[in-house]
């Protein structure tokens, strides 16, 4: 799939400006790859669980994140809403990895867009989402 | 903002958790209710909740209500489904009582209906591992 990055690259752009998104984050845009849409987290202290991995509700807020923003890329919607989310937590996210969130449109309808994202640490997977977005 | 009256703080242990909180609850062992004063950190650009902070709580909410199942084993979230269905705003007070759906020797199923003024915004269900217990 991909190498494990320890570092963020060059053309990584911080899509974490303000209220919640802010406060969590942040959450980087990576470059596109093909059909891919791709976003990174370096975890942070903040970011943990008392049992040393990253926090259940910081990995669903990085794939509602780049859920969010693959809708609204992929429709040109001004806004989109989160309908519905679904994550699977698969292994572990330790402090100071790279993950990234890699989002797959499945389907774009007049008023829907169905997603989903796996979220990687390299190969190693963390986490499996899929989500239905209302354009709008 | 404060929590209603009746609430005390949730003691948090975990780091995100309390990078969020607080969070408070009502009642008893194994029947707790959980809320969250919705302030200016937890609301996207349009003023409105982000689905992230609803996750998060429910997260929260759940893994208190995981541990009062188990007298405290080692949990952890294995699936979560969270579907989303009216919007919170800044100053709203959000709550649920997690329900116990089913308890394997090694799963604990939970769901909850998370509302503002008793009414619904978010419904949750979601499976959680006792680690440990193969």
């Amino acid at each position: 799939m991909s190498d494990v990055l320890d570092t963020l690259p060059p053309e990584a752009e911080n899509i974490s400006l303000g209220g919640f998104n802010r406060h969590a984050g942040p959450v980087w845009r990576l470059p596109v790859e093909g059909e891919v849409r791709r976003f990174a987290l370096v975890v942070a202290d903040k970011h943990m669980n008392g049992s040393g991995s990253i926090h259940g509700g910081m990995l669903m807020m990085l794939a509602d994140v780049s859920m969010s923003q693959t809708s609204r890329a992929a429709t040109g919607a001004k806004t989109c809403s989160t309908v519905s989310l679904t994550c699977d937590f698969v292994g572990p996210g330790k402090l100071g990895e790279i993950l990234v969130s890699r989002v797959r449109v499945t389907k774009k309808t007049r008023t829907l867009v169905f997603m989903s994202a796996d979220i990687v640490c390299g190969d190693r997977p963390v986490a499996v989402a899929t989500g239905l977005w209302k354009i709008g | 903002m404060s929590a209603p009256p009746g609430f005390t703080k949730t003691h948090l242990v975990d780091p995100f958790e309390i990078h969020v909180g607080p969070v408070f609850e009502q009642g008893e062992k194994g029947a707790r209710r959980f809320g969250f004063r919705v302030d200016a950190r937890h609301v996207n650009m349009r003023g409105v909740i982000h689905g992230g902070m609803l996750m998060t709580f429910a997260d929260a909410a759940f893994g208190q209500a995981a541990w009062d199942a188990t007298d405290h084993a080692d949990v952890v979230t294995l699936n979560m489904q969270s579907q989303f269905l009216a919007g919170a705003k800044e100053g709203d007070w959000v709550e649920v009582v997690p329900v116990l759906t089913r308890r394997t020797r090694s799963l604990i199923f939970l769901r909850g209906d998370f509302t503002v003024d008793a009414a619904p915004i978010y419904s949750v269900s979601s499976v959680w591992k006792i680690l440990g217990a193969d």
